[in-house]
């Protein structure tokens, strides 16, 4: 009896220091002292604040039922904003409908190949022997493949549409997640707080999510915002060579992909929305860098 | 490792919804036609035995042939010879660019930790990280091709002015990169202790530097070349869709809206096998570069 009382004091004080709520609290307090995080932080904010926005600000329909021939190819101005495009668009509405999309895809992407490289990560990592050879061999076999070309190859067998693009960029994207938690869970799984709980009858799922998992809390929020990142421009270069986001909807790169002949005369068509492009993109990467300087500082500089 | 990728490639194939004696066929073909195909590649078999026929022909050399009209029945290794040295040029160029701008550019901001030049070069590097290098390209072209006219659209017509363009675009994304990595390795070896020895010795600070600091410092940067193939090599597809440049890239991409699945299947073999060799690049130079990892 004594003994589980100090068991379970010992595992009270590991959960309260690694816990998830502790550790988002902690991020917020010492993020909020980061440039790079603050910067990043806003720009995010913004564009998901115009993301979700897009229907009830005062614009034009970006994808209207009539178009007339006048409208085409405008340049910007109090009317348009970032000008029309080759069929008479409003650029500027169509910018910002596609940050709904480009974020959607980015978002959902990640959140897919974080939940499929968390599992099985973390299952590897835990139970080590057979099934960690089995696991490993593949993360490591989509890890040597640059994640773009993954996607494309998927993008180009599935058919452009957007459950197509979201399915190819999480299946080419979760290597990451999966080796850092399953390096992880080797090593967490061999703490005493593990043992303990263990010596307490907890099944190895309990030990898995609610010991181990939490304690990965803040590497994986880093790497979601750098993945985020990364799968906006996968969805924006697949849509740009006509293999992701079909042309029906606006994103970033098919908005692109359908203004590089009129370039020549309409500059606007192509800059908006890559501007758009490049600071969102920009922002993800300042909060995931900012963060993981300001939570690990043996890990600055790291990339890849 | 080859073997997977081709796995992974008629895999592909395989999940394509439709017949895909459809998608091997030219758009005309008579019924007899698509039973033929279906009889040569096996379709009516189960997927294991399936795959086993894709990569007798494989060894053989046999890709298949294009079914599109413009090159219909050319033999796909034929098709993706003529355009690999295209993409190579490319390639080697853009390593060259990316290296003799990310080396030099890293050092200097290193030596300068925390002054204005080195937030300058670190502002750079996060930019040109964050920057689709498509868009890069589309601006480059816009300003250099269209507005000034200095520098041709695109193709090949231009000899050597066609390939600037290119090649920037394609190495300044990675630019970026080895500057970070060159910036964080040299501040690494200038802490260590040797350094400071040698200047305690009174060696003059460029010495110390170049002879010394630089020379251990480049290595992890070196080693990751091959890497760099791998991340050039979806570059590349980029890369060669905004300049009409006419390699492998440009050909996978042509070749999924025309829906020639033969020509697409061996080229992503070929990209495949391209990330696997500079994979094997990367480990070979990690041994060479560092003696205490032992190949094997």
């Amino acid at each position: 009896m004594i003994l589980r009382k100090r068991l379970n004091s010992l595992l009270l004080s590991w959960k309260t220091a690694g816990g998830v709520r502790q550790t988002i609290v902690e991020i917020i307090s010492r993020g909020s002292r980061n440039a790079m995080v603050v910067i990043g932080a806003t720009i995010i904010v913004t564009m998901v604040a115009l993301a979700i926005l897009a229907p009830v600000l005062p614009m034009a329909d970006p994808t209207p039922a009539e178009l007339k021939v006048a409208d085409r190819l405008l340049p910007p101005s109090s009317d348009h904003w970032f000008g029309t495009d080759n069929i008479g668009q409003d650029v500027f509405s169509r910018v910002i409908w596609g940050t709904r999309v480009s974020l959607m895809v980015a978002s959902l992407a990640i959140f897919f190949s974080l939940l499929l490289g968390v599992v099985l990560g973390l299952t590897a990592g835990y139970f080590g022997g057979a099934v960690d050879y089995i696991i490993a061999g593949t993360i490591d076999l989509f890890w040597t493949f640059p994640a773009f070309l993954l996607a494309l190859a998927f993008a180009a067998a599935l058919g452009p549409s957007l459950a197509n693009v979201i399915l190819a960029i999480s299946i080419s994207y979760w290597a990451g997640f999966g080796r850092l938690m399953r390096g992880q869970a080797l090593s967490i799984r061999e703490r005493q707080f593990v043992e303990a709980s263990r010596a307490l009858g907890a099944r190895n799922g309990r030990i898995m999510f609610t010991h181990i998992l939490p304690n990965c809390t803040a590497p994986l929020i880093v790497w979601a915002s750098i993945g985020v990142a990364d799968a906006i421009t996968i969805e924006s270069s697949l849509s740009f060579l006509g293999a992701g986001t079909p042309p029906s909807t606006p994103s970033w790169g098919n908005m692109l992909n359908l203004g590089m002949p009129f370039i020549g005369e309409a500059w606007w068509i192509a800059i908006f929305p890559g501007i758009v492009l490049l600071i969102t993109v920009l922002g993800f990467n300042l909060l995931g860098d900012g963060l993981r300087d300001v939570l690990d500082p043996r890990m600055k500089g790291m990339r890849r | 490792m080859i073997l997977l990728a081709t796995f992974i490639v008629y895999l592909m194939l395989y999940l394509t919804p439709g017949d895909p004696a459809l998608a091997l066929v030219p758009p005309r073909a008579t019924v007899e036609d698509i039973q033929d195909v279906r009889e040569k590649y096996g379709f009516d078999e189960p997927f294991i035995v399936q795959y086993g026929l894709f990569l007798w022909r494989l060894l053989h050399g046999d890709l298949g042939t294009s079914v599109t009209t413009a090159t219909l029945n050319t033999d796909v290794g034929t098709i993706i010879l003529q355009r690999l040295p295209r993409t190579l040029e490319l390639m080697a160029i853009g390593l060259t660019i990316s290296y003799s701008i990310g080396i030099p550019l890293g050092v200097i901001s290193a030596l300068r930790q925390n002054s204005v030049t080195d937030r300058g070069v670190m502002v750079f590097t996060l930019v040109a990280y964050a920057m689709p290098s498509f868009w890069l390209g589309i601006m480059l072209m816009l300003l250099f091709a269209v507005k000034l006219d200095w520098l041709p659209l695109g193709g090949t017509v231009g000899g050597f002015a066609s390939i600037i363009l290119p090649t920037i675009t394609l190495g300044l994304g990675n630019a970026a990169l080895t500057t970070r990595m060159m910036r964080s390795s040299m501040l690494e070896v200038q802490r260590m202790d040797y350094i400071t020895q040698l200047r305690s010795r009174g060696l003059p600070e460029r010495e110390v530097i170049f002879k010394h600091g630089l020379k251990n410092a480049i290595l992890p940067v070196i080693t990751v070349i091959g890497l760099d193939i791998g991340w050039f090599v979806g570059g590349a597809v980029v890369v060669e869709t905004v300049f009409s440049w006419p390699g492998i890239g440009k050909l996978v991409i042509d070749s999924i809206t025309k829906h020639d699945f033969p020509v697409v299947q061996g080229c992503i073999l070929v990209l495949a096998i391209f990330v696997i060799l500079g994979n094997l690049i990367a480990d070979i130079l990690y041994a060479v570069a560092d003696p205490r990892v032992r190949l094997g």
